[in-house]
């Protein structure tokens, strides 16, 4: 069964508003430490992946394109976690 | 070869939806916008317990609510070029300016966080995070604002293209903002 554009467009943006409330719920609970970071960040990241992907429209594009933003999506939700567990092991 | 340089005259940008032009404005954006958020999560390495100190001062509420604003705003976009492609041109104007009335929510909101931070006392001289809040924040402002008018101009020449061409800076916009989000008002 093939999914309409309209529709997936539309699953695409109950799928971010989920992950975003899941975002804020974490924020609002006041809950941090790595591992909650690291959760919000990797909801952020599937976030921007379906908005390259439905959104931008980047699914039917040659792979190089979205290997590109993929990884700068991955390059700027890795790096704040990274430099969130570093500063946790300075202490 | 000639013939595939004439049939693709901006060679793999040629693959992009939209006017290849645009993607390199895109590209640019997202190498500036990547050094900035990287530059704020080194700076937080380097001064944790100054920027714990400042998200507090944060409402993660009103951001959230604007994630929520401009995540809808991009669903009417990219539905908006869905109804262009089946020639619908009115629902498509409709849903272009249904996406520009959230971006000027977005705004609104952002000024009335800014007006707040000023009441009580806190300015880009603050300290590094405010600094790197208000620039960070700031320069992506101005683009929602430039996104609009893009928008907006797309609206009135609403050929697929133009279209395509429109709502692919709106959605890097976005795209950026779903990022700065949790980096600036939920991880510490």
């Amino acid at each position: 069964m093939t999914i309409s554009s309209a529709r997936r467009i539309t699953l695409t943006w109950l799928l971010l508003v989920v992950l975003t409330l899941f975002g804020l719920g974490a924020g609002h609970l006041g809950m941090d430490g790595l591992a909650v970071n690291g959760l919000v960040l990797a909801a952020a990241f599937a976030k921007g992946r379906w908005m390259l992907l439905d959104f931008l429209k980047l699914r039917g594009v040659p792979t190089g394109w979205r290997t590109l933003f993929l990884s700068w999506l991955a390059f700027v939700t890795i790096a704040p976690w990274l430099a969130a567990a570093i500063s946790l092991l300075r202490g | 070869m000639i013939a595939e340089h004439e049939d693709r005259p901006w060679g793999e940008l040629s693959d992009l939806p939209g006017h290849p032009m645009m993607w390199v404005l895109i590209l640019t954006e997202v190498v500036t916008f990547g050094l900035f958020l990287l530059t704020f999560a080194v700076a937080r390495a380097v001064q944790p317990s100054l920027f714990a100190a400042g998200q507090t001062q944060l409402d993660p509420l009103l951001g959230g609510m604007n994630t929520i604003v401009l995540i809808t705003s991009g669903w009417l976009a990219a539905l908006a070029v869905d109804a262009s492609m089946k020639s619908r041109r009115i629902r498509a104007r409709a849903l272009l300016a249904g996406a520009m009335a959230l971006g000027f929510v977005f705004v609104a909101v952002k000024i009335a966080e800014y007006v707040e931070k000023a009441r009580v006392g806190i300015g880009l001289e603050t300290d590094t995070f405010f600094t790197l809040y208000f620039l960070l924040t700031g320069f992506h402002l101005l683009h929602v604002l430039l996104g609009i008018v893009i928008l907006a101009l797309v609206a009135m020449h609403d050929s697929l293209d133009n279209l395509k061409t429109g709502t692919a800076f709106w959605h890097v916009v976005d795209l950026v903002w779903v990022v700065m989000y949790p980096l600036i008002y939920l991880i510490g």
